[in-house]
């Protein structure tokens, strides 16, 4: 009789302990995850030695595709004094009064229910004549858009004139002038805009977004690395 | 009997099985796992200058002994139009370009392998340019040697703090002899070409250098040197 008992009692692991253990881990990766963004194109950066780290706030990005497609992803403060969401929404309005003041007769307009669509987007980068179009599609038709190949992105040319930009260069302005004073301040010290290229994208291409921001006398800017560590 | 069944129903309604339990955590777990981005990117700061021509003239007095011009150039794949990092060429000169004998292939342009292939990064750029920035190169190694032992500070904070700064206004020292980098690139260099560059500045304690446009007196001059190179 005391033989099986024992038996039956080996075969049995408490699992209170293990159980304990993943409630914790769980606990521990949900506080400190950051979820990754959908991105229209993926890009490996190059590796560099700067440890600077990419803020994670006020920030305007640029994505870079091989091909030299542009699209642009907006983040707000830290806090919640200024959304991501709520600085969207206002990009959107200052880019259409921009776009306006270079094309008076453009027949541009949103509705709120775009705008707040717009708002919830993380990147985007279609023309703004299609935006419109493209806002009102289902949203995996809108990811699917957006990676295709008909997309032509931001439209982005090598343009020296700062009184007439090109689309690329309203957008950055828009968010210049957006209502987040932050992102205006981190945009003028150079921690505000970012270039996200990839390590196999001609120069040529890279240059052209360097030179539109050139341009805007924004000059001062970051490219998007990553970590490499140093051989002595 | 009727006690003994009790008793043993109640046994068993205590002990929960915790099995599922961790199944279930173990599947979070992964989920966030796989999801999150621990780490983040690096980002590298630059500053361009403006496009403006006041500026540009005033670059241009750059003493002219202190001058190093980087060009880059890449290699372009035909079929997907992107530029592989890890074949690339690298040109220098120093001071201004010397042209009287270019049509004889002289000139004080020099051709260098990217070290991509060796294994070490540029072996042979970082050697130019330690060798053109010793002074500020020498000091920054004391400072080094002196952080190292935590001489600053017991504090290592502190300690890190006080050798930065040190290490700032050592690489800003107008007293020392520091070379100006002029960086330039083909369209053919790939972003990350580039950027490996501009990190070699960081690397050597270079304070100032500069991103500019190539022009046709360096693209002739290395067309001459890669086809005298080629002859040998």
């Amino acid at each position: 009789m005391g033989k099986v008992k024992i038996k039956k009692k080996e075969t049995r692991i408490d699992m209170t302990a293990m159980s304990d253990v993943t409630v914790l881990l769980l606990t521990f990766f949900m506080l400190t995850s950051t979820f990754l963004q959908k991105e229209p194109v993926t890009v490996i950066t190059p590796p560099s030695v700067s440890e600077e780290k990419v803020p994670d706030s006020n920030l305007l990005s640029v994505l870079v595709s091989p091909e030299g497609k542009v699209f642009l992803e907006v983040l707000g403060s830290k806090d919640s004094t200024m959304k991501s969401e709520t600085v969207r929404a206002d990009l959107l309005k200052n880019m259409v009064a921009e776009y306006k003041k270079s094309h008076p007769s453009a027949n541009l307009a949103f509705t709120n229910k775009e705008m707040e669509t717009f708002s919830k987007l993380n990147a985007f980068g279609v023309p703004i004549t299609k935006m419109k179009e493209w806002l009102n599609l289902e949203p995996d038709q809108r990811d699917k858009f957006l990676e295709s190949e008909q997309n032509p992105g931001i439209p982005i040319n090598m343009n020296e004139d700062p009184n007439n930009p090109n689309e690329f260069q309203m957008w950055v302005r828009a968010a210049y002038n957006s209502v987040n004073p932050e992102l205006q301040e981190s945009m003028v010290k150079g921690r505000g805009i970012a270039i996200k290229a990839d390590q196999t994208t001609p120069y040529s291409v890279v240059n052209v977004v360097m030179d539109n921001l050139q341009t805007m006398k924004m000059n001062k800017f970051t490219l998007m690395t990553a970590l490499k560590t140093e051989e002595e | 009997m009727a006690i003994k069944t009790k008793s043993r129903q109640k046994k068993f309604d205590t002990r929960i099985d915790f099995t599922p339990m961790v199944d279930m955590n173990m599947l979070l777990i992964t989920f966030f796992m796989l999801c999150t981005t621990m780490i983040k990117s690096q980002t590298l700061q630059i500053a361009l200058p403006t496009n403006e021509k006041v500026e540009k003239e005033q670059q241009n007095k750059v003493k002219q002994s202190e001058a190093v011009t980087i060009i880059i150039d890449g290699k372009i794949d035909e079929k997907t139009g992107l530029s592989n990092p890890e074949d690339g060429m690298l040109f220098y000169y120093d001071g201004m370009p010397e042209t009287d004998k270019l049509a004889q292939g002289e000139s004080n342009m020099k051709q260098i392998e990217f070290g991509a292939k060796t294994g070490g990064a540029y072996p042979a750029i970082r050697e130019i340019l330690q060798e053109r920035n010793k002074e500020v190169v020498l000091k920054i190694a004391d400072l080094k040697k002196e952080w190292k032992e935590m001489k600053f500070s017991k504090n290592e904070e502190v300690n890190d703090s006080i050798y930065q700064e040190k290490a700032k206004k050592i690489r800003n020292d107008s007293t020392l002899k520091r070379p100006v980098v002029i960086i330039k690139a083909t369209p053919n260099a790939s972003y990350a070409h580039v950027v490996s560059v501009l990190d070699e500045m960081q690397i050597n304690n270079i304070s100032r250098y500069q991103i500019d446009r190539i022009n046709e007196v360096d693209s002739a001059m290395m067309i001459m040197v890669q086809a005298k190179n080629l002859k040998k």
